[in-house]
């Protein structure tokens, strides 16, 4: 027995190396399998605030390019406004009668709220990237939402705190996001290789459709994080290689993530909805 | 004082994790070069320390970058690699007589070239252990490679620029600021 206590006394600096390796392997491996079971990370309350305070003062170097990204989303938005205003001037069906008309619930027909909050913490250049956002879940974010900006899609909430968030961005090695060709319908699955990161790959668009260099990439809705048709990119390269059944396609990525100021996080009211029932009927999308 | 661990170790930590948070994080050269400084406080730390003791400290200061870069673990892990092999670099590297009682890690008192081996080794395998902790797969070994070199360099540079600003000729060492 005094020999056992020996032995560990003497090569204590070993064993305490394995033990501290083993906790960080367990670390890196839980953090990288689990959706928002991580404990430690950005959003907590102290590290928030010390990321906010940095990003206060590096916010006002690029308040103009911010000011000027939310004028331009204005000018789309209200251009948007008023072409439904001119479709409802010249739509009389309000006014018809009830007996013949029944009026839709409008309440009903648009299940996204969008939170807009500030990036705190963002990061481009490393295999798996993420941002952190200064809205929690005092603000009603929950893990899994989808978080977009006024560009296109950012990302997914992977944690949150009280008052912050983290996001794991599109720039991340595991991150997949179900997506379409605009002008077909095509589906296939957006993914970030590394390297770059203004562009990524389209994966499992088949043979038998052609896409172009230059033809738009938006979300496919199929899944309950992202709206249907949020922009994602623009095709930048099509490439046929001889041994596979699907094409490779290079993708531009419309969102600057190096510029990234302001973001919005997507609530759908009906996931809890969609996702149980695709749980119960034992579909699993592809989505981590 | 100069071989117990101090206030002014403590002084470093908190200002070198700083430094790698508030500004470090955004330097990145070429999106290759990048540039961990938090290494130098378990650089720093006296030479007789317990390994015990340090391989504890190397722990707490991965951990704490980690929080800030969300990499759980990455860090934590290669800064308790280094903690680990330190002793050994040290022992490898011991001049002609042994080490002094008031020997300290400082390129005046140690000479360019220990410090350089010292540093530069001790950093590398760092680095190394980042990236492919990082990567994970060996496919893009090449480029991790080109990665962890680039950031050692970098890294290295800016260890020493701090010795040379901040750690004075004499033996002992005037408060760090």
């Amino acid at each position: 027995m005094r020999n056992l206590f020996a032995f560990i006394y003497r090569f204590r600096a070993f064993l305490v190396f394995l033990l501290l390796e083993a906790l960080c392997v367990f670390l890196i491996v839980r953090y990288n399998t689990y959706q928002g079971a991580a404990f430690f990370n950005s959003a907590t309350r102290y590290v928030g605030q010390v990321l906010e305070f940095q990003s206060g003062i590096t916010d006002y170097f690029r308040l103009a390019t911010v000011n000027e990204s939310l004028a331009s989303e204005n000018a789309a938005l209200r251009q948007e406004l008023m072409q439904y205003r001119l479709a409802a001037l010249t739509d009389s069906t309000a006014s018809l009668d009830t007996t013949y008309f029944v009026a839709t619930d409008s309440s009903m027909a648009y299940p996204y709220h969008l939170m807009a909050g500030r990036v705190i913490n963002n990061s481009v250049r490393r295999m798996n990237n993420y941002l952190t956002i200064s809205k929690g879940s005092a603000d009603g974010v929950q893990p899994g939402m989808g978080v977009i900006a006024p560009e296109g899609v950012v990302g997914r909430v992977k944690t949150v705190s009280k008052h912050y968030a983290t996001v794991t961005s599109l720039l991340h090695s595991q991150m997949l996001v179900s997506s379409k060709l605009k002008k077909d319908n095509t589906f296939g699955t957006i993914k970030w290789e590394g390297g770059d990161y203004r562009s990524a790959l389209l994966d499992y668009i088949p043979l038998h459709v052609k896409p172009e260099v230059g033809d738009t990439v938006v979300t496919s809705g199929f899944n309950t994080v992202f709206p249907e048709g949020i922009m994602v990119g623009t095709i930048s390269s099509v490439e046929q290689e001889p041994d596979k059944s699907f094409y490779t396609i290079g993708v531009q990525l419309s969102v600057d993530f190096a510029q990234l100021s302001f973001v919005y996080v997507v609530e759908n009211t009906y996931r809890p909805e969609q996702d149980s029932l695709e749980q119960n009927a034992g579909i699993i999308t592809d989505e981590q | 004082m100069n071989n117990s661990f101090g206030a002014s170790h403590i002084v470093q930590f908190f200002l070198l994790v700083a430094l790698q948070v508030l500004l470090m994080d955004n330097l990145v050269l070429y999106s290759m070069g990048f540039c961990f400084i938090y290494v130098a406080f378990l650089l720093y730390l006296p030479l007789s320390i317990n390994r015990v003791w340090l391989l504890f400290l190397g722990f707490i200061v991965g951990f704490t970058v980690d929080i800030f870069y969300d990499t759980m673990g990455i860090h934590a892990a290669a800064s308790v690699l280094l903690a680990f092999l330190r002793p050994h670099v040290l022992n490898l590297l011991t001049p002609h007589d042994g080490y002094d009682s008031s020997d300290e890690v400082n390129i005046h008192v140690m000479g360019t070239r220990w410090f350089l081996t010292y540093a530069f080794s001790l950093i590398l395998l760092h680095h190394a252990a980042v990236f492919f902790l990082e990567t994970i797969n060996f496919q893009t070994a090449l480029y991790t490679l080109a990665k962890t070199i680039l950031s050692t360099i970098f890294t290295g540079i800016v260890v020493v620029i701090i010795q040379l600003l901040f750690f004075s000729p004499k033996r002992e060492r005037i408060d760090y600021r």
